[in-house]
């Protein structure tokens, strides 16, 4: 449990940091601050300094974490609910049902779901709904299957049986033996999903495809700091190390949480 | 001369002394068994001298003159290398999955430095240890090959290379009893022909008298008893071992006569069928029993017996209402029972499984774990009804009250099994069925378990089903017996005719094996 | 064995059937269209354009249409690239790709393997906390990043390789493949480098571990013959993840090092709804997951025969 402490702290300090640090700083993310275009850190009430357009780099980087934070766990949110509800029926059910639920996953598996949802962002337009519904659709496979994994061992435990045996209908055994028994491992692999769709986002923002202006997310504060990255590499650097951090963070905590329950 | 020799030996592992002065001493071809519960430290005690387990040893282990003590994981490996043989208790995990029986001989028969056999040798070799067909048997995996045949590759391996020490940690164990017997007789023949010393480490007190020629007695990493393997058969005389050799049944003890005289017919198997599908598109269907028909009548209680495979646990769950039913019925007092069972029928009969601790939700408290049935089979009670009769339940199967508000996690093997009986009581069923209800317990323990299930029998006149592989145990409180054999019973009648005169062949090789 | 193969083959055709009929509707339902620049056309060239690439044809005999050719190799024109037929433009860029991706995953395993295995040796010591610290980091820095950083670093400040493009042939200047295939390769290697090493801590702990052990082994033949068979376990399942993360990584490598290769056209296709450049990427790209997976399974079955039954 201590492994876990470190980590988890720091995704902590970092959200807060994220929600609260706007509400006290002078200056919004989008206000552009025509005296000081491409501020050194802390000149002007500038802490960052400011970018190319004279906006307060830590305002935006605050604004950016929240976001980016917020499309992550709803993505995961989503990709849960699908995953794990899909999960328990092929793995209750068993038989043709599971077979026909699975193959359905392996086939959407194979198909590269990435370009799917490019595709999605290009034609529907740029809605930050789209955004995270698209991405949940894209990691509810895995759970899925992780999930259908578990409840395939639980479903033939012995004390599943009992619970038949006691009478207990079919959705009062999935509510209070199997999936309290499954939390666990949701959770640790909701966890480990973050990272990857914090990556994703970050992806499509490299394309120009991801959270839209006025909004920022960390994915388009990397892009903008990469392009600009002989110039100001301090506009590359700090966004850029909040989100590996995050990253590496989450990965330890979820990792962490998987060895625990799985 | 002795082959090897331990002299007031002891075990540490992470500075705790888990094993404290055992001496004992194999002559070359002699059998020397260490007997006790788990816990005691036998394994401990036959694989730590040679490093194969967490601990060191302290005081001295002499195996042919050469002291094991002073030697490093090299000078071990060494000696296992060339002087040493290993037979493990579960072959299926004991064996690398992904090499062949012939991968497998070989390597063990080249571990000292011998030349490559060639197929006629590997023939042989398993030809030795009785097991049929062994030509083909040399391509297949471990996987591929029944619990029994695994053992006999196990034993092939570990003398392949001419050890002069076999050591045999529990190797029957795992085994259906009619196998262990020939397993036994296979080692006892091997150390004969070839003159090696055997150290055996075993609970199966049975057979020690026939196969060993010394036992030691461990209880607590600690030798209590020691002396010629049949006379502390015989006439064990530390109380540890006596009440060691109480707990075996054996077929040799008299049969209860004090059993509940039973009553008219309660269920009924007729013509039960179980079929199943084969998995992909590519496997063929299964069946697993085959018009089966079996009678229990009020308060009685019927063995079913027969091996790993033979179809009783299927025959169990579909009486249970747990399992599918293919063709034929299951009868409850004459009428048929349905695919999906009403409340009422259910409450009726209740299972007890195996393993005591996959049978508890490990997330839920005993006293919901035990109250569970009531709550969807008694819904005319209040929770203050439900209460009083999980206490109820809980003072039938002799748990102490306190034990309520733990988890299976807090609970000792034989007391999660108490749980799962109680929870299976609590609703005041006709019937249990129990499936091999006590295998997964230490032998003392079983013993306890047993003793209550006679008791519940003998107060409440409950029906009980009894699934097991072991017919001594079965002896000891059924009223009749069914042998099961590849989905068919090839045998039923009443407990004490059929040990008597047992008819199928099946039928024989079990009370030969008790 | 052949019933796998024959089972995913058989998997495969209603999922790449999906495939195309599920781009093919986004593609067609959507506002916009390829003819949509930043000049309007007139009316007549406009409707000129769309008799010629079939775009006023009914919805089903378009798809119908696009089937029959499909089946011929016959993707018909770019509609963005208007001097090209997309079955050229993927012809000239596939090789890049492939190239690229193969050399990525090859040096991505010869890392992760050896740092796994490495790690898994001394479970716990500090050669395992360090490159699993690593490893976990390299998963979490994005290839975008990555990528110009290595650019900026060697290409521009130090000067030692070049930034850019391929030079003349394909292989002929193997110095402009080491940065792509490096910023490629490092995150996939991370996650084999901590799958390698779980899978190799977890088959040591097996049991019969113990019986090699107990036959005398020294660690390298128990490692060899006795696990690395199962350790290789989690790393074979990850190669079909493994194959969709190289590609889409490949799109940025691609863009951020200016090479010609195919994930740069499917980006400026989706963007500018180029349909059959899309389609056809898209399809190609399932096709060669769904190889990925395949080999995967093959492999398992190697690795572990009791999953052949």
């Amino acid at each position: 449990m201590k492994r876990i402490a470190l980590p988890a702290a720091i995704v902590a300090l970092i959200a807060l940091a994220a929600l609260v640090l706007p509400m006290l700083l002078p200056w919004s993310h989008d206000a552009i601050d025509w005296d000081h275009v491409r501020a050194a850190p802390a000149t002007a009430g500038h802490w960052l300094g400011t970018d190319e357009l004279g906006r307060d780099r830590l305002a935006r980087l605050a604004v950016a974490t929240r976001i980016t934070l917020a499309v992550a766990l709803a993505a995961a949110l989503v990709s849960m609910l699908v995953g794990v509800g899909w999960g328990m029926i092929a793995g209750w059910a068993g038989g043709r049902t599971d077979e026909l639920m699975m193959r359905i996953v392996d086939a959407l598996y194979a198909l590269p779901f990435m370009f799917i949802v490019i595709v999605l962002m290009v034609v529907f337009g740029r809605s930050i709904l789209l955004v995270f519904v698209g991405i949940g659709l894209v990691e509810w496979l895995t759970m899925a299957r992780i999930v259908r994994g578990q409840v395939m061992t639980l479903r033939h435990r012995p004390f599943v049986l009992a619970a038949e045996a006691s009478g207990a209908p079919v959705r009062v055994i999935l509510a209070r033996h199997i999936l309290p028994n499954i939390a666990g491992v949701a959770l640790a692999y909701l966890t480990l999903n973050l990272p990857g769709i914090i990556m994703i986002e970050s992806f499509l923002s490299f394309l120009g495809l991801g959270v839209q202006e006025p909004l920022t997310s960390l994915g388009i504060l990397v892009k903008e700091g990469a392009d600009d990255m002989d110039v100001a590499p301090m506009g590359l650097q700090v966004p850029g190390g909040v989100m590996v951090t995050l990253l590496v963070c989450l990965t330890l905590v979820g990792e962490r949480l998987r060895d625990r329950f799985a | 001369m002795s082959l090897y020799r331990l002299d007031a030996m002891g075990v540490t592992i992470d500075g705790r002394d888990l094993v404290r002065g055992v001496s004992l001493e194999i002559a070359p071809g002699e059998c020397v068994a260490l007997a006790g519960a788990s816990g005691s430290g036998k394994s401990l005690t036959s694989l730590t001298p040679f490093g194969l387990s967490a601990g060191t040893i302290t005081g001295s282990a002499v195996l042919e003159g050469q002291d094991l003590a002073g030697l490093d994981e090299a000078g071990l490996r060494r000696v296992r290398r060339a002087s040493v043989g290993f037979v493990f208790q579960q072959p299926l995990t004991a064996l690398t999955p992904h090499r062949t029986a012939a991968q497998h001989l070989t390597e063990s028969a080249m571990q000292a430095g011998g030349a490559r056999p060639d197929r006629n040798t590997l023939v042989a070799m398993l030809d030795a240890v009785g097991l049929a067909d062994p030509a083909i048997r040399l391509r297949r995996y471990p996987h591929q090959l029944s619990g029994g045949e695994r053992q006999r590759l196990m034993i092939a391996c570990a003398i392949a290379h001419g050890p002069r020490l076999l050591i045999a940690d529990e190797p029957v164990s795992a085994l259906d009893a009619h196998l262990r017997a020939e397993i036994m007789a296979l080692l006892t023949r091997l150390r004969r022909e070839t003159g090696m010393g055997l150290l055996l480490v075993s609970h199966d007190l049975a057979s020690l008298e026939h196969h060993a020629d010394r036992v030691l007695v461990m209880q607590g990493g600690q030798v209590v008893e020691a002396g010629a393997a049949q006379a502390i058969a015989r006439a064990p005389q530390h109380a540890y071992s006596q009440a060691l050799w109480a707990a075996t049944p054996s077929l040799k003890a008299a049969l209860p006569d004090d059993l509940h005289v039973p009553g008219a017919p309660l269920v009924e198997a007729q013509d039960l069928t179980v079929r199943f599908a084969g998995n992909g598109l590519f496997t063929r269907p299964v069946t697993a029993v085959d018009a089966v028909d079996l009678t229990v009548h009020q308060g009685e209680a019927v063995a079913l017996i027969g091996g790993s495979g033979s179809g009783k646990s299927t025959i169990g769950r579909a009486i249970a209402g747990l399992g599918p039913v293919s063709a034929g019925a299951v009868l409850w007092n004459g009428a048929r029972l349905p695919a999906r069972r009403s409340l009422e029928q259910r409450r009726m009969i209740q299972p007890v499984f195996q393993d005591p601790v996959a049978s508890l939700d490990p997330r839920w408290r005993v006293s919901d774990i035990i109250a569970e049935p009531l709550v969807h089979l008694r819904p005319d009670l209040t929770s203050w009804g439900r209460a009083g009769l999980v206490k109820k339940a809980l003072q039938m199967v002799e748990l102490d009250g306190a034990l309520a508000d733990r988890t299976p996690a807090g609970l000792s093997g034989g007391q999660a099994q108490r749980v799962a009986i109680a929870r299976a009581l609590v609703a005041e069923p006709q019937m249990l069925v129990l499936d091999e209800a006590t295998s997964a317990l230490d032998p003392l323990v079983a013993v306890q378990i047993v003793a209550l299930l006679k008791r519940l029998q003998r107060d409440q006149g409950i029906a009980m089903l009894v699934i097991t592989h072991d017919l001594a145990l079965a002896a000891q409180f059924c009223h009749r017996a069914a042998v099961l054999d590849s989905g068919r019973i090839v045998e039923q009648g009443p407990m004490a005719q059929l040990i008597a005169e047992p008819q199928a062949a099946m039928t024989r090789k079990l009370v030969a094996a008790s | 064995m052949r019933a796998l193969v024959l089972r995913r083959l058989l998997t495969a055709i209603p999922t790449l059937l999906l495939v195309l009929l599920a781009s093919f509707a986004l593609m067609r339902f959507a506002p916009g269209g390829p003819f949509d620049g930043e000049r309007p056309l007139a009316p007549e060239t406009r409707a000129a354009l769309e008799a010629a690439y079939g775009l006023n044809l009914p919805m089903g005999e378009q798809f119908a249409l696009f089937l029959q050719r499909t089946l011929t190799g016959d993707f018909g024109p770019s509609l963005v690239y208007r001097d090209f037929t997309v079955t050229q433009l993927i012809a000239d860029s596939l090789p890049v790709s492939l190239t690229l991706g193969g050399l990525a995953i090859l040096l991505a395993l010869v890392l992760g393997l050896a740092a796994g295995m490495v790690a898994a040796l001394r479970p716990g010591g500090w050669a395992d906390e360090t490159l699993m610290l690593v490893a976990t980091i390299v998963t979490a820095l994005p290839s975008f990043v990555t990528g110009p950083l290595l650019a900026l670093i060697f290409g521009l400040w130090l000067g030692l390789l070049p930034v850019g493009g391929l030079g003349d042939g394909l292989l002929s200047a193997p110095q402009y493949w080491i940065m792509p295939v490096i910023a490629l390769a490092l995150p996939v290697a991370g996650a084999i480098a901590k799958l390698a090493r779980a899978g190799l801590a977890a088959a040591l702990a097996q049991e019969h571990i113990r019986t090699a052990r107990a036959r005398g082994l020294g660690t390298g033949a128990i490692i060899a013959r006795h696990a690395l068979r199962p350790a290789l376990v989690p790393v074979v399942s990850y190669l079909g993840p493994a194959a969709a993360g190289l590609l889409t990584g490949a799109v940025v490598i691609e863009t951020v090092f200016a090479l010609p290769g195919l994930g740069r056209y499917f980006v400026q296709g989706a963007l500018n709804r180029d349909y059959p450049l899309i389609m056809a990427v898209i399809l190609l790209y399932a096709a060669l997951i769904i190889a990925f997976n395949l080999i995967a399974d093959l492999l398992y079955g190697w690795l572990d025969p009791r999953s052949r039954a």
